[in-house]
């Protein structure tokens, strides 16, 4: 029971905040082009109304009112003609539907955040409903209607005056209205079932629609109006409904009878299974409104079908798991110490084929796991938006390779990243007057653009904006008053300096505005990116502009790995942090007095850290000349690792290490992770840059 | 409605099983460094014999390394250097219990396990006061008359 209210509430949570996104991309279009369009009001209408239907089952309240005083909005602009509200209303009018719409989104929007971390919800939204509900009147001003009067009927449907705008589709005195679950697809069919399994039962009635059976179109009217069935006589009226109830996927029927003066809900019965969550008073009023809606007939998209599912997320985990499972295993099949030196044709046949279908399978698994970005890169529109507006600032935001496809969970990584650096290039980068821009002989709009792009195993995305870009004089005095130089300040570089920015306690700007400079700056981004496996670079030129940009690798689950041994143990080394390895004379090693060992390559000097030194781990191979060097980097840390022997290349899948091991704190030891070898041994994956550090310590 | 009557079948269910659980319950028991313990058979997955375990760098010396258990990586705890004792000797005895903790996955390395016993609950005595052992959470007297001592799973996994 309590599984199935979770698994309810995570498809509430999905399909709303998807609702959402949805419904912010229609927005922000819509308030570029100054206008909503028919098919806008009528998507919005669609997208209030499923989410008051779905919290109204979830008993939401504050979203259900809020979505359901939007859908009455709406409805009452697409009532009197989208093209009516375009000529009657002035640009204010316009232009405070949008302020409106985007004040409640987010207050739905912060709702269903409460909801997500199990708080509780705002009980009072008067302050949303009286912003509506003086909104509607303005605009039943503008339309010529008497506002006052009007509104009760539009903002507020009663029960009892929509149920009678029921329409009966004939003279039968018994009427029964099922409604399917919302979203459950092939509604029609469905419908059809019902009818046939009842006529089976020699039951005698009349169905509306009537030709569920052939004509799929019929499945919006089913969603909207339920289906209904008719009945001459009370006992076979009730009869179905006994039979109907049982029935699975019916989230709610209800019996009506003709020329009762009011009609009443007669037995208003859920289903047992979903719907076992009380559907709340509010029905009858969501029902009046549907009913008045097919009675006025708008021209209605049909909804974009899209063949998609939602899977939970550790499904798809435990799939690549098993994938990777599978891969290595057939390596141990294939490659078994048993069948060495025999000719064995027919299986070096099926071999080959298996192994192709394994790269198949993982490729299939992975590409399960990618999501397009558009995701994270169409939450931007709506945060320049805002900032422009506050800021005074005008900025036009444009998206390049949205379609760029990325590790889900790369993905849940780099939106906060990527949401502060356009926020700092907002807020900082951007000059803060139109007159200066122009003074700049720059265009007096200000340009952002957010770029994705695939480069072989790397994702790069860059955020680039033509504001006033870095001073690196100011960067380098704030570093040095804030005790971030360790060198002379002559002997910086330009990329050093911008590196700088990056550093932990380094923010340029010493307010705290509302949008970035919250004691936060560069350093987390970094940070989170780094977390993914990423890097960050900024280059800018003072005056043009700055641009961010992050690499990342497209998946952390498979990492090309250079096998290395020390003593009985094996690590694996990401490839894309080894530069090169190389065998070194005694004579090169230089001792230096704090830094321990050094070598000299390419006329600059990197430190030697012996890899069984770091981790105690008893070899025969401490003689600089038997064992091999490493010389790996990541960012900006460049060294070289002593190890004993290289064993060679091999794609490896990453696993994280038993969650028991993580209060050891083994990820600062510099163990990212670790993966099973074709003989089913473990090897260790290093971190480099976290090696780095705990070598720094050491 | 049908949800309801099943909900309190399981419910009722769950009743008379605990009521028989309080009677008894089974205990793997295995020796380590002299002394019989017993740890609950709900918490046992397997016991494992001589497989490779990888040791990680810089833990502490209890946590012997890693194993691979087709394909989950599981951690082991060498029961004696969590209790303060010399490690043993690997010998053919030598096994791995492999433990599911409220589903946190760890291994005890183990001198050897010995059986299986039913354990009466209501014979369990706390733990003596000079016990120092954190990881016992009760004793047993069996009835060959040795003394058997109760891990505390729970404060195996425990950091």
């Amino acid at each position: 029971m309590d599984n199935e209210m979770d698994s309810l509430l995570e498809t509430y949570l999905f399909e709303t905040n998807s609702l959402m996104n949805h419904l912010d991309e229609i927005l922000l279009d819509a308030e570029k082009s100054k206008r909503l369009t028919v098919d806008d009001v009528n998507e919005i209408f669609r997208i209030m109304h499923t989410i008051k239907g779905a919290s109204a089952m979830m008993e939401f309240n504050s979203l259900m009112t809020s979505a359901h005083r939007l859908e009455d909005l709406f409805f009452l602009i697409r009532d009197r003609g989208v093209e009516v509200f375009d000529e009657k209303c002035d640009e204010q009018l316009h232009h405070e539907i949008f302020d409106l719409l985007f004040e409640i989104i987010d207050f739905m929007r912060s709702e269903i955040e409460k909801v997500e971390n199990g708080e509780a919800l705002t009980e009072n939204i008067d302050k949303y409903q009286e912003k509506i509900n003086s909104y509607v009147n303005k605009i039943k001003v503008a339309f010529g209607e008497e506002a006052p009067q009007q509104e009760n009927t539009a903002a507020a449907p009663s029960a009892p005056s929509a149920e009678q705008a029921f329409s009966f589709p004939d003279a039968s005195p018994y009427f029964l209205k099922i409604k399917f679950d919302e979203g459950i697809g092939m509604e029609n069919l469905r419908a059809f079932m019902v009818i046939n399994t009842l006529q089976e039962e020699g039951l005698d009635f009349k169905f509306y629609p009537e030709d569920v059976e052939s004509n799929p179109d019929t499945c919006e009217a089913i969603i909207h109006d339920g289906l209904i069935l008719s009945f001459a006589e009370k006992n076979t009226a009730e009869k179905a409904s006994s039979i109907v109830q049982n029935m699975g996927n019916i989230s709610s029927f209800e019996m009506m009878i003709q020329e009762a003066p009011p009609v009443e809900n007669k037995s208003e019965i859920h289903a047992s299974d979903s719907a076992s969550a009380p559907v709340p008073e509010k029905k009858p009023a969501s029902q009046g409104s549907e009913v008045s809606r097919s009675a006025a007939p708008a021209p209605h998209n049909p909804p974009q079908k899209q063949s998609l599912i939602s899977v939970n997320l550790t499904k798809l985990d435990n799939l690549m798991a098993i994938v990777g499972e599978i891969v290595i295993t057939e390596a141990m099949v294939t490659a078994s110490p048993d069948i060495q030196g025999i000719k064995l044709d027919n299986f070096t046949k099926s071999a080959r084929q298996l192994r192709k279908l394994t790269d198949e399978l993982q490729d299939i698994a992975m590409g399960i796991r990618m999501l397009p970005i558009a995701g994270v890169f169409s939450k931007m529109n709506r945060i320049v938006r805002d900032m422009s507006q506050k800021l005074g600032k005008d900025v036009d935001l444009t998206i390049i390779g949205e379609e760029t496809e990325v590790d889900k969970a790369i993905l849940d990584g780099i939106g906060d990243p990527i949401m502060h650096i356009v926020r700092n290039s907002m807020d900082h980068g951007i000059e803060e007057t139109v007159e200066e821009r122009i003074a700049a002989g720059k265009s007096a709009k200000g340009h952002i653009t957010l770029a994705a792009e695939h480069t072989g195993s790397e994702v790069v995305i860059s955020v680039e904006d033509d504001g006033q870009g870095v001073n690196t004089e100011k960067v380098l005095q704030k570093a040095a008053r804030n005790g971030l130089l360790t060198k002379p300040e002559s002997e910086y570089s330009k990329q050093e300096i911008l590196n700088l920015l990056m550093m932990p306690g380094f923010s340029t700007n010493s307010e705290v505005t509302e949008y970035s400079g919250r004691g936060v700056g560069m350093d987390v981004v970094k940070k989170n990116v780094e977390k993914v496996g990423g890097i960050v670079t900024i280059t800018s030129e003072e005056g043009r502009g700055m641009k961010t940009t992050l690499k990342i690798p497209l998946t952390m689950a498979i990492v090309d790995g250079m096998e290395i041994s020390v003593g009985e143990s094996i690590f694996t080394i990401p490839i894309m942090n080894i530069r090169q390895s190389f065998k070194v004379s005694a004579d090169e090693i230089i001792q230096d007095a704090n830094r321990g060992e050094i070598v000299k390559r390419m006329d600059e000097f990197y430190p030697v850290f012996r890899l069984h030194e770091l981790y105690q781990i008893p070899t025969e191979v401490t003689n600089i000349e038997d064992g091999i060097l490493m010389w790996v980097e990541t960012a900006d840390k460049s060294y070289c690792l002593f190890v004993d022997e290289l064993l060679g290349e091999q794609q490896v899948v990453v696993k994280p290490l038993p969650s028991y091991l993580n209060s050891f704190d083994v990820k600062s030891a510099g163990i990212a992770g670790c993966t099973i070898l074709g003989n089913g041994n473990i090897s260790i994956i290093l971190d480099v840059l976290n090696l780095y550090q705990m070598a720094q310590a050491y | 409605m049908s949800t309801e009557v099943s909900v309190s079948a399981i419910n009722q269910e769950l009743d008379t099983l605990n009521m028989s659980n309080e009677l008894s319950q089974k205990y793997l028991l295995f020796i380590s460094d002299g002394l019989d313990f017993g740890v609950k058979a709900s918490y046992i997955i397997e016991i494992i014999t001589n497989h490779h375990i990888t040791p990680l760098p810089l833990l502490p010396s209890y946590i012997k390394g890693i194993i691979n258990l087709r394909g989950q990586i599981i951690p082991i705890i060498d029961i004696r250097s969590k209790m303060g004792k010399m490690e043993g000797e690997h010998t053919n005895y030598s096994c791995i219990i492999v433990l599911d903790i409220n589903s946190v996955m760890v291994g005890i390395y183990v001198d050897t396990v010995s059986l299986v016993a039913d354990i009466d609950e209501s014979k369990i005595s706390p733990p003596s006061p000079h016990n120092k052992q954190e990881l016992v959470n009760g004793m047993v007297s069996m009835a060959d008359g040795k003394t058997l001592f109760l891990i505390d799973c729970e404060k195996l996994v425990e950091n």
